[in-house]
């Protein structure tokens, strides 16, 4: 179909003055996000609007019971019906599916995946964007591992993590030498979640991945590296636990070594 | 083929070959007998020795160069507060 002809570029056509007429559609998964949903919206929507893109957020509620649905549909009031849009779920079902449900009330071409608690900040979205178009790239993924991003982009700052003691960072770098060791998987954060994806790859990657949790997101990265998928990453600022505390308890390291083993094995 | 096929083949020939070479069934061509007799026996250990030195350098040297960002903690917290006021005056609840 002609580019130029569908829905995104003529609707765009005579309102933004910009060559980029994707549209970028972001899955929100969200329980119990009253708080923090308003405000990651009018970030959202801030940056969007600031750098003229078409854009979308379509919030997957898992049946919050402190009325997070009704601060999004609040939201959609606010800033149109078209641009946010909440599609809840009837329990908590996980974040996998989540994103199989978002995906299906898609319409933009392109996908971000974010967590709702400020840890991802929309600021580097643009930045995301601009590498993904300078190399034609099929996946962008933050790191917070890394000062520079691969490929080169100019206006990249160096990533970095608020709120980790040194145990935390010291536990973070040796799960990430083990899975780098055992996956190789040529990112060097691979178990972060803040990403672009086009959306065909999106759609292909996860209806191959089976695990659950934050392995999820590492068999995501790694399995469109198998397929020969394209991945640059950009260094990302990580403000982890704004309110409340992380907990890190054994069961889940030894999850965390199963799930690198499953993957070992499996791709 | 799944990674664990690629890694069990390619270490399986490896070690065949080694043992080969330790067992004398097979020469090296450019070194003498007695001392690749006396370095053979060692090469798995100097191996995992190696691979633990690795391993902790690489992980001592990613905690010395862990970024910290306060200044993104702090932008952040007055952008949520700019959020929060502007959201109230267009009537969204937050908190």
């Amino acid at each position: 179909m002609n580019p130029f002809a569908s829905t995104v570029s003529l609707n765009m056509q005579g309102q933004y003055n910009t060559p980029n007429t994707h549209k970028y559609s972001v899955i929100l998964p969200t329980y119990n996000e009253r708080k923090n949903l308003p405000i990651i919206i009018w970030l959202l929507a801030k940056v969007f609007e600031e750098h003229q893109l078409a854009w979308e957020v379509i919030v997957v509620d898992d049946a919050s019971p402190d009325g997070t649905q009704e601060v999004a549909i609040e939201l959609a009031r606010v800033y149109g019906e078209d641009k946010i849009l909440l599609k809840p779920r009837a329990g908590k079902l996980g974040l996998g599916t989540a994103y199989i449900h978002g995906l299906d009330f898609c319409t933009g071409d392109f996908v971000i995946i974010m967590d709702a608690d400020f840890s991802h900040h929309p600021k580097f979205i643009p930045q995301f964007i601009r590498l993904q178009q300078a190399h034609n790239l099929d996946i962008v993924t933050g790191t917070r591992y890394r000062s520079t991003s691969t490929p080169y982009l100019a206006e990249a700052q160096p990533g970095g993590v608020h709120g980790w003691d040194l145990k935390r960072k010291l536990v973070s770098r040796g799960a990430n030498f083990l899975a780098a060791t055992v996956l190789n998987p040529g990112v060097s954060d691979l178990t972060g979640s803040f990403r672009l994806y086009r959306l065909p790859v999106l759609r292909h990657i996860i209806t191959l991945t089976q695990s659950k949790g934050y392995v999820f997101q590492m068999e995501m990265m790694v399995r469109a590296r198998a397929l020969g998928y394209t991945v640059g990453e950009v260094p990302i600022t990580f403000v982890d636990r704004i309110f409340g505390e992380s907990k890190l308890g054994a069961d889940e390291v030894v999850g965390y070594a199963k799930g690198v083993w499953q993957l070992f094995k499996s791709v | 083929m799944t990674r664990l096929h690629r890694v069990s083949i390619y270490s399986s020939i490896l070690i065949s070959i080694y043992l080969l070479v330790l067992f004398e069934v097979l020469p090296i061509p450019l070194v003498d007998a007695s001392v690749a007799q006396d370095i053979l026996p060692v090469v798995p250990w100097w191996l995992l020795v190696s691979f633990g030195s690795y391993s902790l350098w690489s992980l001592g040297w990613g905690v010395f160069t862990f970024r910290d960002c306060p200044d993104a903690y702090h932008e952040l917290l007055q952008e949520i507060n700019e959020a929060k006021n502007d959201l109230r005056s267009r009537a969204v609840t937050v908190d």
